[in-house]
């Protein structure tokens, strides 16, 4: 059973490069930033049908919440047209790497200064290794 | 030009990282679902935007484009979902960590098989061992990560 669960998490993960790859075709044909726009338009389209129906939290919240938790659409779409350019120069693999390097290295800051609503956490020396092996392979196949 | 793209693709994922956590604390009160709505919607808008005033492609081409390529955007919804389902059974911490496994091994796979007429890219003893440097980060990220929450499950005991 729990490895059932562990191979729905790297299926997701699979399906992020998946849509990295065939964004990087689209954003030839019809745009980078074109392609971006029916990632996100689309995607309000689908998450709105799904908060419609099985949504159990609370919308009217946005009006309440402080302004920095509003943030989240603003990084994404820098994020996905970062991709949307970078995949077909770079490729996927390459391309990931990097993002994953750079989320791993960002992860760690924020919860070593416990910006954004976490709780401050001395960081593990783990870690640290762990970043500049990540650090090194992306230099490696550079 | 390659080596931009690369510094790019880093600080891309440092927005990934800020905004999930930025998410992680919205949808506390908000609800998964909705803070995804928000996300999407305020990403949307923004383009929107920008598209006006500085788009060169052509957004109409969208009606020609090959039904495939438009499925992308399943996979990004999929991501989402099959996350939300597999994190309260195993932890975040083993969730992300087999995700990015996901992401690397498809990845490869991708450029390899130059799969979606992306650019090929083959796989070779480079890109080997490093795949074998990223499992063993990977390793040591879930190790730290465990003894942190041992640490912080122990405080709150006390």
């Amino acid at each position: 059973m729990k490895f059932g669960i562990y191979l729905l998490a790297l299926l997701a993960g699979a399906a992020l490069s998946v849509e990295g790859a065939i964004y990087g075709e689209l954003g030839k044909s019809i745009g980078k930033l074109e392609s971006s726009f029916y990632n996100f338009a689309v995607g309000t389209v689908i998450i709105g049908i799904v908060v419609l129906f099985l949504g159990k939290g609370s919308l009217s919240y946005t009006f309440k919440a402080p302004k920095w938790q509003l943030t989240g659409g603003f990084l994404g779409v820098i994020y996905l047209t970062i991709l949307v350019i970078g995949i077909p120069i770079v490729g996927v693999g390459l391309a990931m790497i990097s993002v994953i390097v750079g989320q791993m290295a960002m992860s760690m800051i924020i919860e070593h200064k416990g910006w954004l609503g976490s709780k401050a956490t001395r960081v593990k020396k783990e870690k640290i290794i762990a970043v500049l092996l990540m650090a090194v392979a992306l230099i490696l196949i550079f | 030009m390659s080596i931009l793209i690369l510094l790019a693709s880093v600080f891309g994922g440092i927005f990934l990282s800020a905004q999930s956590s930025i998410n992680g604390a919205f949808s506390k009160k908000a609800g998964t679902f909705e803070s995804t709505f928000i996300t999407f919607i305020t990403g949307a808008m923004i383009l929107f935007i920008v598209i006006l005033f500085v788009g060169n492609g052509d957004l109409l081409k969208i009606l020609e484009a090959p039904k495939w390529q438009l499925s992308a955007v399943w996979f990004g919804v999929g991501y989402l979902f099959l996350t939300i389902l597999a994190v309260p059974k195993i932890g975040v911490i083993a969730a992300n960590i087999s995700t990015v496994i996901g992401q690397l091994s498809m990845g490869m796979l991708i450029d390899h098989f130059g799969w979606f007429g992306g650019l090929q890219v083959s796989f070779d003893i480079k890109r080997l061992i490093a795949i074998l440097l990223m499992v063993i980060a990977l390793r040591l990220i879930y190790v730290g990560n465990m003894k942190a929450e041992r640490e912080a499950t122990a405080n709150v005991q006390e």
